[in-house]
C-alpha cells in the first residue's frame, strides 16, 4: 500500500517581525515543515508499524525552499521512504486551490492508495487543501481526523472530533485525510534516521512535468498586516514580597469590581 | 452593486443561524436558507428568509457533508453567481470545500471580516498563528465563506413573518462516506466564551496538583478557568475545551488572569478580546507583560495563594 503524506514549508514564526506599517518581515526566516503536516506524517508511520507493507512518500509543492538539501533531509528522517517535491519561484505564494491542484497532479503521477495531511498549514490556515485534493482527485476526502482506527486494502475508518461530537467515519480507499493536532505526538527524529535520511530517494519535478498548465487561482491575497495592539496599561509590578502581593491585589478588586 | 444578488446560508449549529442571517441581510439582496426540519424553517423565515430549501431529516449513517452535491444543484439552478455562506465550524469548513470546488468558486474559512468591494467578497482571516491578518478577495462569480462568531450584529425574530421551504430531493454523492456512529462530547460543560472573569493556567504551574491553587483563586474571585494549549494538549492536566487561543478558544472577558504563561502570540490572539490582562510570571522578561495591563513579576507559588487569602479578606 503507497500513503502519500503532504506537508508545507513555512517560515518559522519566532522570525517574523513585523514591519513599522505593518507589514511582515519574513527575510530573516528559516524555512520549517509546517506542525500539523509533522502530525500527518507521524500518522503514515505509525500506520507503517503496524503494516510493514507500506511505502510513504513524502510530498511537497513550493517554492526554492524546497531544493535544500537540509529540509529533504530533515523529512525523511521522519519515516518516509521516499520524497516528492513540486518546486518552482513563485510557489511558495500559492493558493489553497493551487497547490491542491499541483499536488492531485503529482499523486495521480506517483499513484497512492491513501494520502494523509495537516488540517491547515501554521501560516495561511486556510484549512482547505486536503478536502480540495480530495475533491480534484474524485476521492472522498475528510477533515478533523484525530484517530485512525483501522485501515484494509479497500477502507479506512478513522475518529472525527468535531465541536460537540466525536464520529466514527468510514472511507473507501483511495481517500484523502486531514488530521488534527491531537492525532498524536511527533518524535524528534534520532541520529540513525538523520543518517539514513540522505540515503532515501528524492524526485523533484516541476508543474511542467506534471501536464499542469497555469492554475489560476480562485482567490488574490490583497494584504498581510498586523492589528493593531490594543493599547495597555503595563503597570509591572516587581517582585513577590507582602507589600507588591498586596498591591496587585488591589489592582485585581478593582478589576473584580 | 452594493450587495450580492442571491446569499446561500447553512449553520450546522442551529445556535449560528441568527448571525449568519444578520450577515446574509447585510450582504444581499435576497437571502436563500438551506434547512433541516420544518422548526429550523420557521427560524429561517422569522429571521427574515426569502426562501428556504429543506435537507429534511438526515439518516444516522450520513453525514451533512454528503449534501454538497444537493446544495450545490440547487444553487446552480437559482442563479450563475451568489455568496455562501456557512459558520467557522469543521463540519461547515469541509463542506465549504466541497462545495467550493463544486462551484469553481474560491473558499475563505475563519472570516473575522467580510465586505463587498467592486462588486467581490473582501474576507479577513488570521494568518501566521494570530501575527498578522490576512485579506483576500474571492474572484469567482461563486463565493464561499465560513464565519467566525461575534463578527455580525445577530438577525432579530420577527414572529409575523412566515413562509414554507421547498423539500430537497437528496443528490447522492459518488463517494459517500458512512458514519458508524456519533457520540456527543461529554466534557463540554464549560463555556469560556461567556465568562465574565478568567483565570488561566500555563506551564509555569509546575504539575497537575498544583491547579488546586489556581482553582481556589478562581473560586475566590468567582471566575472560571482556563488554560495554555501545553496545560490541555501536551501535559493533558486540564480539558482541552479551557486552552485559549487561535487553535483552541478565543474570549472576550472583562479580566484575564494568566498565571505562569508565557504569551506567546498563538495564545494571546484568544486572549487580547479581554478588557483587562493581568499577568503573573516570574521571568520579567516574558512576552506576556507587553500585552498586560498589571503585571506581576514572582513566584506563582507564592503568589497566588497570598492572594487568594488577601480577595476573602
Ligand atoms: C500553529 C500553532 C498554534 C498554536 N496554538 C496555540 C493556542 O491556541 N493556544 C496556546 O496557548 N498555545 C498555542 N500554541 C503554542 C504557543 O506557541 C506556546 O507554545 C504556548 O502558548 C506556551 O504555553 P505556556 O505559556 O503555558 O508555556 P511556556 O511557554 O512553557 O511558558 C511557561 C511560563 O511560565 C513561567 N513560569 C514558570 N514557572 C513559574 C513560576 N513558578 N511562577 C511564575 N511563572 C512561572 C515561565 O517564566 C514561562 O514564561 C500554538 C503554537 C503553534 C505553532
Amino acid at each position: 500500500m503507497k500513503i502519500i503524506a503532504c506537508y508545507k514549508l513555512i517560515p518559522e514564526e519566532q522570525d517574523i517581525t513585523v514591519n513599522s506599517d505593518g507589514t511582515l518581515n519574513l527575510n530573516k526566516t528559516d524555512a520549517k515543515i509546517s506542525q500539523f503536516d509533522l502530525n500527518a506524517i507521524e500518522a503514515a508511520c505509525a500506520l507503517k508499524q503496524q503494516n510493514s507493507d507500506i511505502h510513504i512518500v513524502a510530498m511537497s509543492s513550493g517554492g526554492e525552499a524546497l531544493a535544500n538539501p537540509k529540509g529533504r533531509k530533515d523529512v525523511l528522517s521522519r519515516g518516509p521512504d521516499e520524497l516528492i517535491v513540486v518546486s518552482e519561484p513563485g510557489l511558495e505564494n500559492a493558493l489553497p486551490h493551487q497547490t491542491a491542484a499541483i499536488l492531485a497532479a503529482a499523486a495521480q503521477k506517483s499513484g497512492f492508495d491513501l494520502i494523509l495531511c495537516g488540517d491547515g498549514s501554521a501560516d495561511l490556515y486556510a484549512q482547505q487543501v486536503g478536502l480540495l485534493l480530495g475533491e480534484a482527485l474524485g476521492v472522498s476526502a475528510i477533515n478533523g481526523v484525530s484517530r485512525i482506527i483501522s485501515l484494509s486494502d479497500t477502507q479506512i475508518q478513522v475518529e472525527r472530533t468535531l465541536e460537540d461530537e466525536v464520529e466514527t467515519l468510514t472511507l473507501n480507499l483511495p481517500a484523502v485525510v486531514a488530521v488534527s493536532t491531537d492525532i498524536n505526538a511527533p518524535q524528534i527524529p534520532s541520529m540513525k534516521a538523520i543518517l539514513g535520511a540522505a540515503k532515501k530517494p528524492v524526485q523533484a519535478w516541476q508543474s511542467a512535468d506534471l501536464g499542469l498548465g497555469d492554475v489560476s487561482g480562485y482567490t488574490t491575497l490583497l494584504s498581510v498586516l498586523a492589528p493593531q495592539q490594543k493599547a495597555r496599561a503595563r503597570v509591572i509590578i516587581e517582585g513577590d514580597g507582602e507589600e507588591q502581593i498586596a498591591e496587585f491585589a488591589e489592582h485585581l478588586r478593582k478589576v473584580i469590581g | 452593486m452594493s450587495k450580492f444578488s442571491t446569499v446561500w446560508v447553512f449553520s450546522d449549529a442551529a445556535s449560528r443561524l441568527p448571525e449568519l442571517m444578520g450577515a446574509a441581510r447585510q450582504l444581499g439582496e435576497d437571502v436563500r436558507v438551506i434547512v433541516q426540519g420544518n422548526e429550523q424553517s420557521a427560524q429561517a423565515f422569522r429571521l427574515g428568509a426569502d426562501a428556504a430549501y429543506d435537507l429534511g431529516s438526515i439518516p444516522a449513517d450520513r453525514i451533512i457533508e454528503d449534501y454538497a452535491d444537493t446544495l450545490v444543484q440547487t444553487i446552480k439552478n437559482h442563479a450563475p453567481n451568489a455568496l455562501v455562506l456557512l459558520p467557522a465550524t469543521r463540519r461547515c469548513k469541509a463542506l465549504a470545500a466541497r462545495l467550493g470546488a463544486r462551484l469553481t468558486a474560491g473558499v475563505v474559512n475563519d472570516a473575522n471580516e467580510l465586505v463587498l468591494q467592486d462588486g467581490h467578497i473582501v474576507a479577513t482571516h488570521m494568518v501566521y498563528g494570530g501575527l498578522a491578518f490576512g485579506k483576500e478577495q474571492i474572484t469567482t462569480p461563486y463565493a464561499v465563506t465560513t464565519l467566525n462568531s461575534g463578527v455580525f450584529e445577530v438577525a432579530q425574530e420577527d414572529s409575523a413573518r412566515t413562509g414554507s421551504a421547498t423539500s430537497l430531493e437528496f443528490v447522492a454523492p459518488k463517494n459517500p462516506i458512512i458514519c458508524v456512529s456519533r457520540k456527543v462530547k461529554q466534557s463540554n460543560s464549560v463555556d469560556l466564551g461567556k465568562a465574565r472573569l478568567v483565570v488561566s493556567v500555563g506551564r509555569g504551574i509546575g504539575n497537575q496538583a498544583n491547579i488546586s491553587i489556581a482553582e481556589a483563586l478562581s473560586n475566590a474571585m468567582g471566575a472560571e478557568l482556563g488554560c495554555s494549549r501545553p496545560v490541555a494538549e501536551n501535559e493533558k492536566w486540564m480539558d482541552r475545551e479551557r486552552y485559549v487561543g487561535i487553535s483552541g478558544i478565543m474570549i472576550k472577558p472583562e479580566l484575564y488572569l494568566a498565571l505562569g504563561i508565557s504569551g506567546q502570540i498563538q495564545h494571546m490572539v484568544g486572549a487580547n478580546g479581554a478588557q483587562i490582562i493581568m499577568a503573573i510570571n516570574k521571568d520579567k522578561n516574558a512576552p506576556i507583560f507587553q500585552y498586560a495591563d498589571y503585571g506581576l513579576v514572582g513566584d506563582l507559588m507564592k503568589i497566588v495563594p497570598a492572594l487568594t487569602e488577601a480577595l476573602k479578606r
